[in-house]
Order: structure tokens, then sequence, then C-alpha cells
């Protein structure tokens, strides 16, 4: 379980995220929903331990990253599709990571084989394309078979056979009794992956829900999300005329 | 064992560290640039009269240490930068959240790793001497002669601890292309400032790397008014400590 309390952090006099309090339940997949610029990632770096926030707390099963004994055993993170040196090819970055965490060789293999990248592992990362860097990504995040597993926004760049491997994957996981907290700004891939949601805008939260309580309004679940988000966000454009 | 350690983080950054080619490039070139230094610097003496001595071979040659330095000194930095620059940086931290135990580790790696490159360019650069006068008048320098030792050895260990002073920077600077650039300043600016004290420049000449390096500690026996070569190696190691210390208390608190 993941879980929030009172979490903020600003950026000069900008405040990124708000006092943000969420429990993140195992068992089913969450959604992470809001706005570009919302606070989305700052909050997932902030759970891992690489943002210091500026008041409030995030634990993993009630300890804080920076106390995990085996963090990589315990909470398996996607952060962004570039977290890896471009030299280096995936077999090494795995093999890199998992010796850090005391995982075994024979492990760094299976994972390159559930995300399909064995025949491409000896290649330099920086050769890859988006959706293989997100697979490698993902490679990552179940390196150590962690109970946890957060990814931020896994579906960019990925085809949509992609974003169906991802979709399954991330059920089954949760279907397995894991934590999933998964970050997204797109409300229809959410719709169709997460049980339930956590929505936030400028750094708030503005509804802790299921997909069917939001669609339960009458309105598309697209008109219910920008219902919500409509008075957070930091940007807004006008019809073209 | 119920916790990560020293041990763990350490395997993660030789994996690192082997597994990039600029590594090896950097590595190759710090051996080829002494080797072939000292080489130049043999073969040039070869008809130089009056006869050499084995001192000004022994001291010339090892002068491919200021190009190996700068080699090894960007390994350092990118051991670090690179990970910056990558992002790498924030799959190190999620997979081992205690950053100084990260610092430690690129420490131990890095600097076994440039010692032992250090050791076997600051040899190169000696060997290439002593084979480019082959069959010449000039005497033969020995490595049994302990002055001879010493300076062959001591230059290692001062490229070892260049490279130190690297990943200090790089943990401090963190952009490899500042980085590098300040590593190269506070080799060179220093140097050029202690020259223009003249005689009195040797108070201020014998801390500055550079001029330690070619008086002191490359050399069979220093120039007077600097420290013996020890004195300058260990100062050397000081000045990494001081680099790794400073980046460790920067790495603590900022956001990665």
């Amino acid at each position: 379980m993941i879980e929030l309390r009172e979490l903020t952090k600003r950026y000069g006099g900008r405040v990124a995220v708000d006092g943000l309090s969420v429990r993140v339940q195992p068992g089913v997949v969450t959604g992470f929903l809001g706005p570009n610029g919302s606070g989305k990632s700052t909050t997932m770096r902030m759970i891992l331990g690489l943002d210091a926030p500026d008041q409030g707390e995030a634990l993993i099963g009630g300890v804080r990253y920076q106390d995990l004994g085996w963090p990589l055993k315990t909470v398996g993170a996607l952060l962004d599709a570039g977290a890896f040196h471009p030299g280096r090819s995936a077999r090494a970055h795995l093999s890199a990571l998992a010796a850090s965490n005391d995982i075994p060789g024979s492990r760094v293999e299976q994972v390159l084989r559930v995300v399909g990248l064995s025949d491409a592992a000896t290649r330099r990362a920086g050769t890859y394309s988006l959706g293989m860097r997100q697979r490698l990504g993902v490679a990552v995040a179940l390196l150590g078979d962690p109970g946890v597993l957060l990814l931020d926004e896994p579906v960019n760049g990925l085809d949509p056979e992609g974003i169906r491997w991802i979709r399954d994957l991330l059920r089954g996981l949760a279907a397995e009794g894991r934590t999933v907290f998964v970050s997204s700004h797109l409300i229809a891939e959410m719709a169709l992956t997460a049980d339930r949601l956590v929505v936030i805008g400028r750094g708030r939260l503005l509804a802790e829900t299921t997909v069917a309580e939001l669609a339960a309004g009458g309105d598309s679940l697209e008109d219910a999300f920008f219902r919500l988000t409509s008075e957070a966000t930091d940007y807004r454009g006008v019809g073209a005329s | 064992m119920n916790r990560y350690g020293f041990r763990q983080a350490a395997r993660m950054e030789r994996i690192k560290l082997g597994s990039v080619r600029s590594t090896w490039w950097l590595a190759i070139a710090a051996v080829v640039s002494m080797a072939a230094a000292g080489a130049g610097v043999g073969l040039g003496y070869r008809s130089h009269t009056p006869v050499a001595t084995a001192a000004q071979i022994l001291n010339n040659s090892l002068g491919g240490a200021i190009v190996a330095q700068l080699l090894l000194g960007a390994l350092g930095v990118l051991m670090v930068t690179g990970e910056y620059g990558s992002g790498m940086i924030r799959s190190t931290f999620a997979a081992v959240p205690r950053r100084r135990t990260v610092l430690a580790a690129k420490v131990a790696v890095c600097g076994g790793a440039a010692l032992t490159v250090g050791l076997v360019a600051s040899f190169a650069g000696y060997l290439g001497g002593q084979l480019a006068i082959r069959g010449t008048a000039i005497p033969a320098a020995a490595l049994t002669d302990p002055a001879i030792l010493r300076a062959v050895v001591l230059t290692g260990v001062y490229l070892g601890a260049t490279a130190l002073i690297g990943v200090g920077i790089g943990a401090i600077v963190r952009h490899s292309g500042a980085a590098i650039g300040t590593l190269f300043g506070l080799m060179f600016v220093p140097m050029i400032v202690a020259g223009l004290f003249g005689e009195s420049g040797i108070q201020v000449g014998r801390f500055v790397p550079l001029l330690m390096l070619l008086n002191s500690i490359a050399v069979t026996s220093p120039v007077p008014g600097l420290f013996a070569g020890w004195g300058s190696a260990l100062l050397m190691c000081g000045y990494a400590a001081a680099a790794v210390l400073c980046g460790g208390v920067l790495l603590r608190h900022r956001d990665a």
C-alpha cells in the first residue's frame, strides 16, 4: 500500500504538490489522473525519495522509501523512458541495477523475455525506439518482482499493441494482489486500465473515485474529467476562429 | 543481510563503468598518450648532445601525464555527470536511495580503475622512453632505482587522484561539459597564476597540481621549494577527498 500524507512540494514560489493525502490500495490498478503540470510526476518522484517533500511524507507499507532494505524488491518504478545511459545495453543496464539489490542474473533474462527485448538486449539502449525504451523501463520496474508498482505515463510512445500489452500486464499484476499506481493524462486509457482513480489538479486532490462512479454522472467520462479539472489548470486555450 | 549496502552499490558501479565505451576509450587513450610521449622524448634525445642523463629521460618521458590526467579526470567526471545527463541517476537512486553509499561506491570503483590505468599508463611512458633510447650512450633508468620507481608509481597515484577529483567535481556541477571545463580550468589556471609571481610563485606553485606533477611527482628529484614526491601525491589525494566530500554534502540535499 502507498500512503501519502499531506504531501507538499514547492519549487521557488510555485506550489507543485499541495497537501496531497491519498491511500493507494493493493489488488487494483489505481489511475493517477490530472492535466499536464498538475503534479503527478513530482508526486511520483517524492514517493521514490528522489525529490524531498517540503511537508508531509510518502510511505510504502508504512516505511519511507529511503528506509527500504531492498528498494527494487519492494517498489518497481517506471519514471520516464530515458532513465538509462544511452551507451549501455539493456542487459548491462538491468544487470547493474540487479546487482545493487542482490537480484540474480537469471531474473534479468526473465524480465527481458517478459517485455520482449531478449533479441535486442545487447544493443545500446540509445538506439531504441520510444516504445522499446518504455519496455526497458517496464523491465526495470519488474526486475525485483516488487509488490508495489509505480508507473509514470507508461503508455507514452507505445503503439496500440504496446498499449494493450501494458494494460494486460498491469491488470495481471494487480490481480496478483500487488499495488499498481499508474499516472496518465489520458482519461480514455485510464478508463480501460484502472479500477480506482485519483484525480489531481494544480497539485491538489480533486477526487478519489472509481471509474464507474465518475462515469455515473450521465455524461461521458471525458466530460466528467474536464468538469473536475476545469478550474485547476494553469493554462487555457480558446477556440480557434 | 536484510539490506543493501556498499558491496551491492560497488557491484552496480563496476558493471556500469565497464559497460560504456567511453570508459575503455579514455583508458586506452591515457595509456597510449603516455607511451607515445615517452617514446617521443626518447627518440628526440637519441642524437642529442651532450648525452642525456637517465633522470632527464625519465622526467620528460612521464610528461604524457599532462594529457593522461585530463583523460582520466574526464573519466571520473563522466561517471557522475553521465548519469545526470541521461536521467540514469534516477534509476540509480531508486535502486540505492542512500546517495552517499552510491558516491562511496563510485569513488571506490573509479579510484581503483583509474589507479590501475594510471599505473599502467605511467609504466608505459617509462617503458616508451627506455625502449626509444636503446642502443645509445644514454644510461638506462632501472626500476630497481628507488627514485625511478617512486616517480613512476607516484605518477600513477596522481592520475588516480585526478579521476577522483573528477568524480567530486561531477557530483558538485552535475553537467558534463561544465564539470570537465571546471576540472581543466582547475588544472591549468592556477599554474598560469603561479607563474605570474615569478620566483616567489613557488610558495603557491607547490600546491598547484600540474606543477607538482611536473616538478615533484614525475621526476627523480623534486625541484627545490616543492614538496617531496610523496607529499605532493598525498596533497593530490587530499584535494580529491575535499572535492568528493563537497559533492557528498550537496548530493544529500538536492533533488535528483
